[in-house]
């Protein structure tokens, strides 16, 4: 069984959960950008919930199933239609051999996914069949080995989309834990990070999310060791901007590190187009691990 | 500040970095002294084989680990109920010092690893730039780059990049301000007090002073070098290289 791409999409892959374990070596951890939207697609699958997926950008890869399987669409509204006709976000789907699966048009977020079911056979590196930088192709080919699992029921999951749905779309600020340069910012740029709001730019991309706002400094110039960055690493770029690092990140940074966007609000920025409008907030590794606990506690059985 | 001598437990600070990573540091200076500690205690922590425990990442003065916070608590439920990452590296720490084997060795032995560079202008592009800057003959900025023996502090940039230190100061140059769009792999750079090589083919600051044609990285093998080991470059002909070459010309 196989999913072929029939027409290439600017910027899809297959990701998973990363490839931990080397980033000592300098490999990117890689890994879906809305893991929330991610788990949920397979969790209404009833598959792990670290199964890979298709992440897709808009405008997306044209899919064609050879052979029947059972899939399932999470994250940004691209209008998807199955042979034309329009189909459902967040509930299983019956595909057929022979059916095509396009995206008609961006209605709101950034990026989708596809779950499918069963086991994927393409190669894998490191554990992980997340690459940095490869992208799906035109004829690239997703091997699939069948396993009939009977999918969630999404009628029962209301709950769990309101949840999803408010942590990955609705407003809100961006919490952020204090990192270790975050104090030589001179006080009129900490007031600047904390009270302005800074907007998103066309520089935003799988390895980080450069934003436009207040220009900020340091109390006075500073040069620092590298040391390893993180998924949500806000580093102080020399020209005064930030960036905010993603899922393919470099392991390691020089630039002032000032702070880390928490676990749980990470999805919610995947998931903003340009000129979009965030403000960021202080909190603490306690609250921002309750929050990620409950929140993946939703996903436990 | 103590450079040559044992560190103890108290020399060590924990820091949070964010909800999913903590760091230990020691005083933030490129030695070789302190990224020995560095590794020795990755090589403890990394012995534990702690499910929860993602990534140990050493850096000059810093190890840094990622963890996945629920898998972590599993594996620790027992001794931490409500789980401080602080505390955690705090008794990881009292473990490291209480443990023997790792008590007494204040230094890893490494051999040095010999890494042939060929410095012919057409490679080594940045070279007559930096003679004229620093007044230097490029015969003796080459003698200069392999007389050292370098410390390899930490990888990153792109898989396998090692940033090795210390660049003797007379050889020391700014990166460009403006990155070139394409520095060949096998490219052997300098960027201020560090010299490194171009594992592939990438877009890249560093000043350019020749090109090995040993490959450093490749995805079976992974990174030739790892960090703390020591490197020393060593001259080639054209001749040579060419006939050494592992890397597809482009």
């Amino acid at each position: 069984m196989s999913i072929t791409i029939i027409k290439k999409g600017i910027s899809d892959s297959i990701q998973d959960a990363g490839r931990y374990g080397y980033q000592h070596i300098g490999i990117q951890p890689c890994g879906y950008m809305d893991y929330l939207s991610a788990q949920l697609a397979n969790y209404i699958l009833n598959n792990s919930v670290t199964n890979p997926v298709i992440e897709i950008h808009f405008p997306t890869s044209t899919f064609y199933f050879e052979a029947e399987n059972i899939i399932c669409i999470t994250g940004a509204n691209f209008v998807p239609v199955l042979n034309e006709k329009s189909i459902a976000m967040q509930t299983p789907i019956q595909v057929n051999n022979g059916d095509v699966l396009q995206f008609l048009q961006p209605i709101h977020g950034r990026i989708a996914y596809i779950a499918f079911q069963g086991e994927l056979t393409n190669n894998k590196w490191l554990n992980s069949f997340s690459y940095f930088s490869k992208r799906l192709e035109l004829d690239s080919k997703l091997e699939i080995v069948k396993k009939e699992i009977t999918p969630k029921d999404p009628t029962t999951l209301v709950d769990l989309f309101e949840t999803i749905e408010t942590r990955v779309f609705k407003q809100g600020v961006f919490q952020f834990i204090p990192g270790p340069a975050w104090n030589d910012l001179d006080q009129p740029s900490i007031q600047q990070v904390l009270n302005n709001p800074f907007k998103t730019t066309l520089q935003s991309n799988r390895m980080g999310f450069q934003l436009k706002g207040p220009s900020l400094n340091l109390i006075s110039p500073k040069s620092y060791l590298s040391s390893a960055v993180t998924r949500g690493t806000m580093q102080l770029l020399p020209n005064g901007e930030l960036i905010i690092l993603m899922a393919d990140h470099q392991t390691i940074g020089g630039y002032p590190n000032l702070g880390q966007i928490i676990l749980v609000d990470l999805p919610r920025l995947a998931q903003l187009g340009k000129d979009s409008i965030i403000h960021f907030s202080l909190t603490n590794v306690d609250s921002a691990q309750q929050q990620y606990q409950s929140l993946q506690n939703r996903f436990t059985n | 500040m103590k450079i040559n001598s044992i560190y103890n437990k108290v020399d060590w600070q924990i820091q949070h970095l964010g909800d999913h990573a903590f760091v230990f540091l020691l005083p933030a200076i490129m030695n070789e002294n302190i990224i020995a500690q560095i590794m020795k205690l990755k090589k403890f922590i990394a012995s534990k084989k702690m499910e929860g425990i993602k990534d140990l990442i050493p850096s000059y003065h810093s190890l840094t680990i990622v963890y996945d916070i629920q898998l972590l608590k599993e594996t620790l439920y027992e001794s931490f109920v409500s789980i401080d990452m602080i505390e955690f590296g705090n008794k990881l720490l009292t473990d490291y010092f209480n443990e023997p084997i790792f008590e007494n060795k204040n230094k890893i032995e490494n051999e040095i690893i010999k890494v042939p560079v060929c410095y012919e202008i057409e490679y080594g592009i940045d070279l007559k730039n930096l003679s004229v800057l620093k007044n230097i003959q490029v015969e003796e900025i080459i003698k200069i780059h392999t007389n050292t023996i370098y410390n390899v502090y930490c990888l990153g940039f792109m898989p396998g990049f090692a940033y090795m230190g210390k660049v003797d100061a007379l050889i020391q140059i700014n990166r460009h301000p403006k990155p070139r769009p394409l520095v060949p792999a096998g490219s052997v750079g300098i960027a201020g007090e560090q010299t490194g090589i171009y594992p592939m083919n990438a877009p890249g600051g560093w000043q350019i002073i020749g090109r090995t044609p040993i490959k450093i990285f490749d995805p079976i093998h992974l990174a030739k070098f790892n960090v703390a080991d020591q490197i020393q470059f060593y001259s080639i002909d054209k001749a040579t290289y060419l006939a050494t070459n592992e890397y597809p010309t482009i």
